[in-house]
């Protein structure tokens, strides 16, 4: 159960990984901070995205040199590479910070180099029966669902257990060092964190006939009235990736589509006209086309009709099926 | 279904005889805590409602037994006010004839922002309790105690987090003198009610397992009922009951059956996967005295949506079930949403329903589900009356014998994506709904919406989420649904979406809130609004109602600001 799930913050999510930084946000972050202080006097501390613009801000009003591309892109690197927790770790909690996100504050930091290592001795140690993201096998338990594992933190649960013993003993777990023990604990860890619902996306929504798909958007889907594939779907499929393309004509209200627009008559007086800013039971308010707002108490006496440009993509979700879908999907993909 | 202890075994230190009061046909214990203060404890047989006051019990600022559950007017003394889940007053000094002239009388905005940033923020998602003319309320590691008149503040407590998902907190139970809340970190803490000083704090959940504290905990004699949140990774769900003076463990039952062999382990393909199973228990149950009965709605399975390796009905999650409250063992049970894929769960109030159907008093268990279903049961035997669609969906390919829905496989997620209504928010979702005696309707804030399910992860063993929906249109309405024949009687559209909690009083009058902020009191006749007030924030709780000094109050809360209204002339 969910609240409200926030979808941008999960479409969001990085890519699991190493860290990734924007094009020539290190850059920046050189040119602009490295002419006063050490960068290293920055980046030993892990910081939000709001207390890094905070720590941009005070360095401005102390004279930092640079433009305000510069200093986004500085901010964009820090909170990539520096965030509280690496893009390894577990999923922001929808706007809250790390610290509130799901699962403990304390919860290990996964070290990238340290997890590749670690790989390297699951591969040798754990992977035949463990298999081969860790989620077990006939052979071995399930070590993502592993309470030896979720409680501990560099090691210092997995560590005492293989020390102890292998329960199987057909591992020499206890020849493990400090070190490798200490690598293995951020490759599971990883595994874990890659379960978790911001590390994944959409795999494939190819699955259509476009031959099928442009059947439908000329006939039944009576798509043509409005659009064209010379027209304003020219070279759509260059703009858009596939599970795009699929979410936006199957829901064009969202952001970036076209906005409702609703015309108001009073019981004396011209209609009026423009874009809808805020519609309720009791009132009404628009921008008209010469940019005033205008606003409206709702009463019988007053006429209130709204032009949803989607209208006719709402009214086919009733009428689509699965298929219908995948090959308009199929059908607009060829439209590069 | 495992630790059942009867509660009374619990009970610490008996000073003198134990007493059985046989019109109540109650157990009176009385002992002493640590600090020396007499305290009692009833452990029912099965049949009283009454409850002797003590001394200790009555002591100023604490809550009186009596009231504990019990229709609500001087006094909101549970999540919904009683044990019914209706969220229906009987007063009437605000009514239809005079709403007009309702009144703003105090604004109290909380402060529960996270990690001590110092800047207002967080959403009241609690419903307040009322004792003594004092407001109990809660965010996310924040517990607030304001004057019921005047909005002024008696107390703050704040808790040092330890982590855990911060989405929401549903609001406290009180007992006595004493208060009780979950935090995301897996504690409940008891606080006296007086001053906001914590008394104790007890481990619920193990936060390593991302399992959270959310739901509004529920006191029912000497049991202080508590449930699970977090649906992140694959862990089982469970509920528990705690002795009210230590917080003590009474009894956990799982919402997953826990050896094969065990009832409902036959919709599971192996006991790894119904260990792993999921079935949170997000919500507040509500509770029959005469019975002697909860209902808890339990959450959706896990892993959430990629449900490949739990083929199977994967009981008890998505489901309806009763529980005896003095030793956790379950009744019976009715699932609402077989093998749910789509994180629709049934965590929606199940609301007590005491009816007529064919000429015959029947006591009755409504709920309307997140999957689009609204379903009427006997309460006393789990067995399904009526199953109707309260808004068009697209999944199920009707309902079976025992009246669960069939889910449509070609609707499951799929990895190119299957259209899917409702969708992830629901036809409804945990803002409670209401049932007025008046009308006969159930009321619920619905919603008719689509999205997109995908699979991410095409493993044979995908876990946690292995996928999610996207996207999404939809309409928001309000709906007086006919508990006899599960009909929709009226709908009331929101012009910009809109989900609240409801209430609906004797005044004739159903509150509710739209998507533009508006506090509007509709008719619960034909639902059309009878009165708004913009609160700049859309209603984030279910409204409550309370008489104080003659004075009738609505209280609601938007965002992170509390609103009293009152009746004042």
């Amino acid at each position: 159960m969910r609240i409200g799930v926030c979808v941008a913050a999960l479409l969001v999510a990085p890519v699991m990984g190493s860290a990734q930084s924007p094009a020539g946000s290190r850059e920046a972050f050189q040119e602009v901070c490295a002419g006063c202080h050490a960068l290293e006097t920055v980046t030993a501390q892990r910081r939000t995205r709001a207390q890094w613009q905070e720590n941009i801000n005070s360095m401005i009003a102390r004279g930092a040199k640079g433009t305000p591309e510069q200093f986004g892109l500085i901010l964009d690197y820090l909170t990539a590479v520096y965030g509280p927790a690496p893009t390894t770790a577990a999923p922001a909690g929808r706007g809250r910070g790390n610290a509130f996100a799901p699962g403990p504050a304390d919860r290990q930091i996964i070290d990238p180099a340290a997890a590749v290592r670690g790989r390297k001795v699951y591969g040798a140690e754990c992977i035949t029966c463990h298999g081969t993201h860790a989620r077990g096998s006939e052979r071995g338990t399930d070590l993502v669902r592993s309470e030896i594992v979720l409680h501990d933190r560099y090691g210092s649960t997995i560590g005492p257990f293989l020390r102890k013993g292998h329960p199987t003993q057909t591992t020499p777990a206890a020849q493990l060092t400090d070190a490798q023990i200490e690598d293995l604990s951020h490759t599971l860890h990883q595994e874990v964190y890659n379960t978790l619902r911001a590390a994944l996306q959409i795999q494939n929504v190819l699955t259509g006939d476009a031959t099928a798909g442009a059947a439908y958007f000329n006939g039944e889907g009576r798509c043509a009235t409005c659009h064209s594939p010379t027209g304003d779907l020219a070279h759509i499929a260059s703009r858009m990736d596939p599970p795009a393309l699929q979410q936006r004509f199957l829901f064009p209200g969202g952001r970036g589509g076209p906005s409702q627009s609703v015309t108001v008559t009073q019981a004396s007086g011209p209609p009026v006209t423009g874009r809808l800013l805020e519609i309720d039971d009791f009132n009404v308010s628009l921008r008209d086309s010469a940019g005033e707002y205008r606003s409206f108490k709702r009463t019988p006496a007053l006429k209130v009709v709204k032009n949803d440009p989607a209208q006719m993509h709402h009214e086919l979700l009733d009428r689509y099926t699965d298929k219908n879908i995948h090959d308009i999907v199929a059908y607009l993909e060829t439209l590069k | 279904m495992k630790a059942l202890v009867p509660a009374c075994r619990n009970s610490r230190t008996s000073v003198g005889p134990d007493r059985l009061l046989t019109r109540a046909a109650q157990l009176r214990v009385q002992s002493y805590d640590r600090q020396g203060v007499l305290s009692v404890k009833f452990c029912t047989l099965g049949l009283g409602t009454l409850f002797l006051a003590s001394a200790a019990l009555l002591a100023q600022g604490g809550l009186n037994p009596a009231k504990l559950g019990a229709p609500p007017i001087d006094t909101w003394s549970t999540y919904n006010g009683d044990y019914s889940g209706r969220r229906y007053s009987t007063l009437s000094k605000i009514n239809q004839s005079n709403i007009n002239s309702l009144s703003l009388a105090w604004v109290y905005r909380a402060n529960g922002s996270v990690g001590g940033s110092g800047i207002s923020g967080g959403r009241i998602s609690a419903t307040p309790v009322q004792v003594n003319g004092v407001l109990y309320f809660t965010m996310p590691d924040h517990v607030w105690a304001v004057d019921a008149r005047t909005g002024r503040e008696v107390w703050h407590y704040r808790w040092t987090s330890h982590g855990g998902e911060h989405i929401g907190n549903r609001g406290a139970g009180v007992y006595g003198n004493w208060l009780y809340f979950l935090t995301p970190d897996c504690n409940m803490v008891s606080l006296n009610l007086k001053d906001g000083s914590e008394r104790w704090r007890k481990s619920i959940c193990d936060l390593d397992q991302y399992y959270f504290g959310s739901m509004a905990p529920l006191v029912i004699r000497n049991h202080v009922i508590t449930g699970v949140s977090g649906d992140d990774l694959d862990r089982p769900g469970y509920i528990e009951s705690h002795d009210p003076e230590t917080g003590d463990l009474q009894w956990r039952w799982y919402t997953v059956p826990q050896k094969m062999g065990d009832p409902g382990s036959e919709t599971w393909p192996s006991e790894e996967a119904m260990l792993h199973g999921g079935g949170m228990t997000w919500l507040t149950p509500t509770y029959d005295p005469e019975l002697n009965m909860i209902y808890v709605p339990t959450g959706n399975p896990q892993p959430v949506i990629a449900g490949k390796a739990r083929a199977g009905a994967n009981l008890f999650t998505a489901s309806v079930v009763a529980l005896n409250p003095d030793t956790g063992k379950m009744q019976w049970y009715f699932q609402s949403s077989p093998h749910d894929t789509h994180d629709w769960d049934a965590t929606q109030t199940p609301v007590l329903i005491d009816g007529v159907i064919n000429g015959q008093p029947r006591k009755l268990v409504a709920q309307a589900s997140r999957n689009g279903y609204f379903f009427v049961l006997d309460r006393a035997t789990g067995k399904n009356l009526s199953s109707t669609e309260y808004v068009r969906i697209n999944w199920s390919k009707g309902v079976d014998a025992k009246g669960s829905p069939i889910p449509n496989a070609a609707k499951e997620p799929q990895l190119d994506g299957a259209l899917v209504s409702p969708n992830q928010g629901g036809a409804t979702n945990w803002p409670p709904p209401s049932y007025d005696p008046d009308t006969g309707l159930f009321y619920v804030s619905a919603s008719r919406a689509f999205s997109v399910y995908y699979i991410y992860d095409p493993s044979d063993k995908p876990e946690g989420w292995g996928g999610n929906d996207r996207g999404g249109w939809g309409e928001s309405m309000i709906e007086g649904i006919d508990y006899k024949t599960g009909k929709v009687k009226w709908t009331h559209k929101w012009e910009s979406g809109g989900r609240s909690g409801l209430l609906s009083t004797a005044g004739k009058l159903l509150f509710a809130g739209d998507g533009a902020g508006n506090l509007v009191a509709l008719d619960p006749a034909s639902g059309n609004p009878l009165w708004h007030a913009n609160l700049g924030n859309s209603v984030t709780n279910g409204p409550i109602t309370y008489e104080l000094d003659g004075t009738q109050y609505l209280v609601a809360a938007a965002g992170d600001t509390l609103f009293g209204f009152a009746m004042l002339r």
